[in-house]
């Protein structure tokens, strides 16, 4: 993607390998195998993918973390491994567990983490009760932390993180474990600060619809590997013409992918089976045509199914698209990423 | 709503004192939040005191124990008791920290390995000259006199301090290499009690074993409780330099591997 202002980038990794050893009989992990990326400044991007795909490994090593086994990166100007406290002055990190002390109230967890970066104790007291405002946590600031609900305590860890004014910030799956009101405000807090802030923020999520509404950029990320990138709307525009869903009942892949093997017009064909239900996925120009086919298809087979829709595409089918068929058959975090 | 960035004033990386200051601020309000744990690391000085003067009372008429009685004899042991216990505890708000997620905010943070340290040892110290005053002052309620006074009681809470960061740092280390609760309690219980019996904690040497007398030289929990029995007492062994010399070495020691520990944590994520 050439872009006429060549923007500086917040963040470039190039070749990021991270191998866990192995230990008795668990074998070696490779969680990263051969990742780059580049992160233009003031953007939202996103790392999307499933369990275990490499997105939080990938932000452990940029946070300095964690060291890669080999490749190298520069985060806010800085190399992650010979300038790592420069990184770390530079980047706020909101990781999968809790950032602050249960046993301290807001006030205390934010001045304290605050000072701790180099805050000079007038201006923390300043910034703590102004960020505790923004999130709405003011009411909650005399409390200890541990009496939060979830949401609380993840508006008050992303609060945590920005106390000394980062120029990147991490948010490692800000919305699992959330509910949806929870979530909706966190995605409020996150557009506000992709908004107002020079800020530049990376964005790792397993949810489809959090990565369509959140992220200028997306990296689609697979078994440690980069499979695609791009905003996503260039990413749906990729995929031409129209999806095709089939909802299945008790289905047998192999017959499906039997059944409409005659059906021509149909590109993209993933099928998968989740308990008793499943899902035929494809994508063709000429849906009206492709509809009618598919059905008849399925019926001539005996295959019993249910809804049958047509859509432009969404990210679901992006990543069908580049996960589901770039890495053969489906595996069950395929099923679970469609599925959210 | 106002933005929250603008300015961007240029932000120093915070001194270590101050960084020492922030961690030991954190800890000091969790201990004092958690109140329990302290108030029962005093009750159980008072217990032990108890138990063991009355158990060993008879001891006192021993020849060993001159005109002073047990309970003399027994309150410096008690006080390096109470701070090697409760020290060897000290790794367990690492594993807290490791498993809710705490640690990962300071690894991420451009805050000195060793302030980490540092600021959660001077709060473990706090606690533990608390615990000790309030054993002096047990001690003294039980009948023990100091008569060294004042300057001999300081050397005595001095020497337990020395100790306390003995057994926190290593508490500590093991803490970080284990990141288990339970391995890391258990490792201090096995340690912890033969240290405290296998040294003049509540028997001289002259009344033990030949093998435990050896043993109970080389023990460092020895040296801190004679260190602290002169202290209190006011006429000091032969091999008292020797013996303060032995647990700052290995204080500095203990504190280098807890520091280390910290780092190779970090290699391992």
């Amino acid at each position: 993607m050439s872009e006429s202002t060549a923007p500086r980038s917040a963040i470039e990794a190039s070749d990021l390998v991270k191998i866990y050893p192995g230990r008795g009989r668990r074998p070696a992990v490779h969680a990263l195998d051969g990742l780059s990326l580049a992160v233009p400044e003031g953007r939202v991007y996103g790392l999307l993918g499933p369990n275990g795909a490499g997105k939080s490994t990938t932000t452990k090593i940029l946070t300095t973390l964690s060291r890669p086994t080999s490749g190298s990166a520069r985060v806010a100007g800085h190399d992650i491994l010979r300038e790592p406290d420069a990184v770390r002055g530079a980047i706020g990190y909101v990781s999968q567990g809790a950032g602050t002390d249960p046993f301290l109230t807001a006030t205390e967890n934010l001045e304290v983490a605050a000072r701790l970066r180099g805050v000079s104790a007038a201006d923390a007291r300043a910034r703590t009760i102004r960020l505790l405002d923004e999130f709405g946590l003011a009411e909650a600031s005399a409390r200890p932390v541990r009496t939060f609900s979830g949401g609380m305590r993840r508006r008050l860890d992303v609060a945590a993180a920005l106390v000394h004014r980062p120029s990147v910030l991490f948010l490692d799956e800000p919305t699992t474990g959330l509910d949806p009101e929870a979530r909706a405000a966190m995605w409020a807090e996150i557009r506000r600060l992709a908004g107002e802030e020079a800020l530049t923020v990376i964005l790792t999520t397993h949810y489809m619809e959090e990565a369509d509404r959140l992220a200028d950029r997306l990296l689609i990320v697979n078994r440690g590997r980069a499979v695609v990138q791009g905003s996503p709307g260039e990413l749906k525009a990729a995929l031409h013409g129209d999806s095709v869903r089939v909802t299945l009942v008790e289905p047998d892949p192999a017959g499906v992918r039997a059944a409409i093997a005659g059906v021509g017009g149909l590109r993209d064909v993933v099928v998968e089976a989740a308990g008793v239900g499943g899902v035929l996925a494809a994508r063709t120009d000429d849906a009206s045509a492709a509809v009618g086919a598919v059905i008849s298809a399925l019926d001539a087979a005996g295959i019993r199914y249910g809804q049958v829709a047509v859509s432009h595409p969404t990210l679901d089918d992006v990543y069908l698209h580049f996960v589901g068929h770039t890495f053969g058959e489906q595996t069950p975090a395929v099923t679970e990423g469609a599925a959210a | 709503m106002t933005s929250v960035a603008i300015p961007r004033p240029a932000i120093h990386r915070a001194g270590w004192l101050t960084q020492t200051g922030q961690v030991l601020r954190r800890w000091l309000i969790v201990s004092m939040r958690q109140a329990w744990g302290p108030v029962m690391s005093l009750v159980q000085p008072v217990i032990w005191i108890v138990l063991f003067g009355q158990v060993f009372h008879s001891l006192g008429v021993l020849p060993q124990f001159g005109e002073a009685g047990y309970i003399d004899y027994l309150v410096p042991g008690i006080l390096m008791m109470t701070v090697l216990y409760s020290g060897a505890w000290a790794g367990t708000g690492y594993i807290d920290d490791i498993n809710s997620g705490v640690m990962d905010q300071y690894l991420t943070s451009p805050i000195s390995r060793s302030a980490i340290i540092t600021g959660q040892l001077v709060q473990q110290q706090v606690v533990g000259l608390a615990q000790s005053l309030v054993v002096l002052g047990i001690g003294a309620l039980a009948g023990a006199r100091y008569s060294a006074g004042t300057g001999g009681m300081l050397v005595a809470l001095g020497v337990a301090t020395v100790l306390a960061a003995i057994f926190c740092c290593a508490s500590t280390a093991v803490a970080l290499i284990s990141r288990n609760q339970i391995a890391l309690i258990s490792l201090s219980q096995l340690i912890v009690l033969p240290a405290t019996f296998l040294s003049t904690t509540m028997m001289p040497a002259a009344l033990m074993p030949e093998w435990v007398q050896q043993i109970s030289r080389g023990n460092p929990m020895t040296w801190a409780v004679e260190l602290g029995r002169a202290g209190l007492g006011g006429s000091y062994p032969e091999a008292a330099w020797w013996q303060l010399g032995g647990l700052v070495l290995l204080a500095a020691l203990a504190f280098t591997w807890a520091v280390r520990s910290l780092r190779a944590y970090q290699r391992s994520i």
